[in-house]
């Protein structure tokens, strides 16, 4: 049987060049929002993602007109960040856990409109 | 007793090892009773790891805090059920789960085809073998279920979020799947390693692929409902590294299961065949390590445990001896079968594939962009749902409309006629399906529209095959309509029980979709008798309540809920307050409507001092369609997994005329 | 409470190594101790019976789906004759003195 260019050959080299296209382009363009440590957040004015460790006890409560008061930290340092967040609190939030806040920076506070928690990892050695 | 449990791991970790290097060795010098003696290693290792495991959980039904594991993870309020799901909540143990199951069902495939792995596939013993040798050395030097300490008056206690019915079912299951998925991978590089170039190997896992796929697809969506329920944020599904773990390795053993069949009927596609079961089986492994490295939090806390150093270094082994094996095989594996026609079934399971493997490579690089980004360049980023949203649908769309075109499409080279006009049906119904909705409403989201179209068309597809199908029966012979239907799938249990499951996951994309697309959501801040609209309802608060669980303080808000003035009853929904773990949970109120098939979900977010509260509701569109999805789909796979009596008879024909080669 | 446990685990270790040891203590001369592998001849043999075994499965789905009205008539009579002769060379290799191909029976059967 005389061997035939296969068309499946072909199929397959274009949808694997078009589909890196697809990714290369929407992950310059839009994949992600650059998510920053609090050592970083100042002097940055627009609306910015800020990821780091619930430190101390927070305060007061999301729903009310002063928010939730906390200060997050550097997950690998010691800056720290006063956070007001209004809206839900999910379950997993407390000290301790790591959390990434969406809002911006106004007079040394972040006022925050999204919390986040990570997902913590259930199988880390040291207790909760 | 923890001296007994740590004796039994290490004898376990020995017997696996001579497993693996006893029966490396016998596989290559051709040494029968060497290997038999590696099998039996295998067989014995699976004894002593159930009897580490007996010790684990006797502990813990003990509440014996010597054990550091117990202690860390139980509390004496701990209901019993938690207290022994615990077994699986920490790392040590559900690495001891792992090895458990891996050793149970290794044994049991190679028990059940010993005639072939004595005959053609002596490498798959010693492949187990080493497998479980990288658990079994982790169990042993570097995460012990069985450290001692000094017992605490109580321990740790139990993360709340945990404490709840789908603990004790989600993780077993998705080991099940998980664990389940080396089977073929160690069977198809034994395969491989021996030379093998036929397709016993592929009918001898066929059941434990499509059980183990079935299984994780099952553990993915009950996972999906507690979080539904638990976390309550009011979705189901949040693209979180930790969800995106097991839906990769599920994504390319879909891809794998459909183009296994092309390689059994076809002989084609050999190579892909290869490197998908050794890419699912990589990327269960890669699923592993992801839920428990912490390294999603941060690229830094990977440093804090060693165990996913281990593990990325496991995962980099058996990539790379995969790989190798593969290219060293190669020239066994090129088949001399060409793709014929662009438009045959052949292609079709081509097109799917593409689709599934670049979706799983899509979620894959959601979850390592983070982390990428971050090494490379310093700056940390996060992927969130519009990335996944984005890709979802641009390939879950056309993979929708393969599940109908391909099962209506001929094999070889269809033709465009015959092929239109077996479409005409199904595509005329999606058609006035698609204006009734848009007539409807549904034109707020197009992708929804889109989406709800082209289910249509394959739901109408699939009852077309059944329609056909019983009335091709029915004209055989002289039975009842009803008895021709039931023959028609036990006669075809592969071609109608996947039918099933197809109609199965468009139900599920119709619900997520709708809950997705159609939703509303509504928050404020009630007194008491004050009211909140959301849809169709109508929430009044009517007062709050305390009470004290085993382990936990209950506070509840209660609202009457009613509709188009209809009163619908009241529903509960607060926080509970944990003593030992001094955590609090959000106790959302579901209200289900299965005529609907839509959920009131309400939220109490927060009891203010003076009474009042704040209230966060949602309709979620045809949610439970996603649960009820969930169940076909596991009929679905019963159907195409119950034995046939037929079949086996096949089989065992072709292995009899196979004369000599069945010896031993 | 530790005694107990270290003769169990004594007993455990003693019997997996007993286990372990079986396949030679039964035999412990045996005539053949090679793992059956096949010849060239035992390999071909199975490479025909599955392409045998394929293509009859090819031609049952051929069948199949044109009872059910997938593949029109002028579709079946163009591909069932390939077929069939694959599937008769596929058995005459197997088998030099089988003379006839089957008449494939119309069954509304697709293969396993």
């Amino acid at each position: 049987m005389a061997r035939r260019r296969s068309p499946a050959r072909l199929v397959i080299a274009l949808s694997v060049a078009a589909a890196l296209a697809i990714f290369l382009v929407y992950t310059a363009l839009a994949g992600g929002t650059p998510s920053l440590r609090p050592s970083q957040v100042a002097g940055h004015d627009g609306r910015v993602s800020v990821a780091g460790k619930v430190v101390g006890q927070p305060s007061g409560a999301a729903r009310s007109p002063d928010g939730l008061r906390f200060t997050i930290r550097d997950v690998e340092g010691s800056a720290t960040l006063p956070v007001v967040y209004r809206g839900s609190v999910p379950d997993l939030f407390r000290t301790g856990r790591d959390v990434s806040v969406e809002g911006s920076l106004r007079n040394g506070v972040f006022v925050a409109d999204k919390l986040v928690t990570k997902c913590p990892s259930k199988y880390t050695n040291k207790p909760a | 007793m923890p001296g007994l449990g740590s004796a039994a791991l290490v004898v376990a970790f020995g017997l696996v090892l001579y497993a693996a290097l006893a029966g490396g060795y016998a596989a290559y010098r051709g040494r029968r009773r060497l290997l038999d003696s590696a099998t039996n290693a295998l067989y014995a290792s699976f004894a002593s790891v159930l009897l580490a495991a007996l010790v684990l959980l006797a502990a813990l039904a003990r509440h014996d805090f010597t054990f550091s594991y117990v202690a860390s993870h139980t509390s004496h309020e701990l209901p019993l059920g938690y207290t022994l799901a615990s077994f699986w909540s920490g790392q040590e143990g559900s690495l001891l789960l792992w090895l458990l199951v891996l050793t149970g069902i290794g044994s049991a495939a190679v028990a059940l085809n010993r005639r072939l792995i004595r005959t053609v596939l002596p490498w798959t013993v010693p492949i187990l073998g080493a497998i479980a040798s990288f658990f079994a050395l982790l169990l042993v030097f570097v995460a012990s279920p069985f450290a001692t300490q000094v017992a605490p008056a109580d321990g740790a206690g139990m993360n709340p979020s945990l404490q709840n019915p789908y603990m004790l079912a989600h993780p077993p299951l998705l080991y099940l799947g998980y664990v389940g998925l080396t089977i073929p991978f160690a069977f198809a590089m034994g395969a491989l390693a021996s030379g093998r170039a036929d397709e016993r190997w592929i009918i001898a896992t066929r059941r434990w692929t499509l059980a183990s796929w079935t299984f994780l697809g099952f553990a993915i969506l009950l996972g999906a409902k507690w979080a539904y329920e638990e976390v309550g944020w009011g979705g189901w599904y949040a693209w979180d590294p930790v969800e995106n773990a097991a839906l990769m390795p599920w994504l390319v053993a879909t891809a794998y299961l459909h183009s296994v069949m092309v390689q059994e009927k076809k002989n084609m596609l050999r190579v892909w065949n290869a490197v998908l079961v050794a890419g699912a089986f990589c990327l269960s492994l890669f699923g592993t390590f992801l839920t428990r490295s912490g390294v999603i939090n941060s690229i830094h806390s990977f440093t804090q445990s060693s165990i996913g150093a281990w593990f990325l270094g496991f995962i980099a082994v058996v990539a790379g001896a995969s790989t190798a094996l593969i290219l060293y095989r190669l020239p066994l594996l090129r088949s001399r079968t060409r793709l014929e026609s662009l438009i045959s079934r052949e292609a079709a399971f081509l097109y799917n594939n593409l689709f599934l493997v670049a979706f799983a490579l899509t979620v894959l690089w959601g979850v390592i962009y983070p982390l990428v980004s971050e090494a490379v360049r310093g700056v940390a980023v996060t992927v969130g749902a519009p990335y996944y949203d984005f890709f979802g649908i641009a390939f879950g769309l056309p993979l929708v409309l393969l599940m109908g075109i391909g099962p209506l499409i001929a094999w070889r080279r269809a033709s465009l006629r015959a092929l239109g006009r077996s479409l005409l049906w199904p595509a005329g119904t999606a058609v006035i399906v698609g204006i009734l909705l848009l007539l409807g409403g549904a034109g707020s989201s197009p992708a929804g529209l889109v989406g709800y179209t082209f289910a249509s068309f394959v739901l109408a597809a699939i009852v077309l095959e059944f329609v056909r199908g019983t009335r091709a029966r029915h004209a055989l012979g002289d039975g009842s309509w009803f008895a021709s239907f039931t023959s028609l799938v036990g006669r075809n249990r592969r071609r109608y029980g996947g039918y099933v499951v197809h109609a199965a996951i468009v139900l599920l994309l119709v619900g997520a979709v709708g809950i997705g697309g159609f939703g509303t959501t509504r928050e404020a801040k009630l007194a008491q008798g004050q009211s909140l609209q959301v849809g169709d309802y109508t929430l009044t608060y009517l007062g709050s309540q305390q009470e004290r669980a085993a382990n936990s303080q209950e506070l509840r808000a209660r609202l009457a809920v009613s509709r188009g003035g209809d009163d619908l009853g009241t529903v509960l929904a607060g926080k509970n307050r944990y003593f030992a773990e001094q955590q609090t949970s959000n106790e959302v109120a579901i209200r289900s409507d299965w005529l609907r098939a839509e959920d009131l979900f309400v939220i109490a977010d927060q009891f203010n001092p003076d009474g009042s509260v704040f209230v966060k509701a949602l309709v979620n569109p045809l949610v439970n369609l996603i649960w009820l999805a969930g169940l076909l789909f596991v009929a679905g796979s019963l159907i195409t997994l119950w034995p046939d009596a037929r079949e086996q008879r096949r089989l065992a024909r072709r292995f009899a005329e196979e004369g000599a080669l069945a010896r031993a | 409470m530790e005694t107990v446990a270290v003769l169990l685990a004594v007993l455990l270790a003693v019997a997996a190594v007993a286990f372990v040891a079986r396949p030679f203590l039964a035999e412990p001369e045996p005539e053949d101790d090679r793992i059956g592998s096949l010849t060239p001849a035992e390999q071909e043999r199975l490479r025909l019976l599955e392409r045998r075994d394929r293509a009859l499965g090819a031609l049952k789905e051929l069948e199949f789906d044109h009872r059910t009205g997938k593949i029109a008539d002028a579709d079946y009579e163009a591909s069932v004759g390939p077929l069939r002769r694959e599937a008769a060379e596929a058995m005459r290799a197997l088998e030099p003195q089988t003379a006839s191909v089957p008449e494939p029976v119309e069954k509304v059967d697709a293969p396993a």
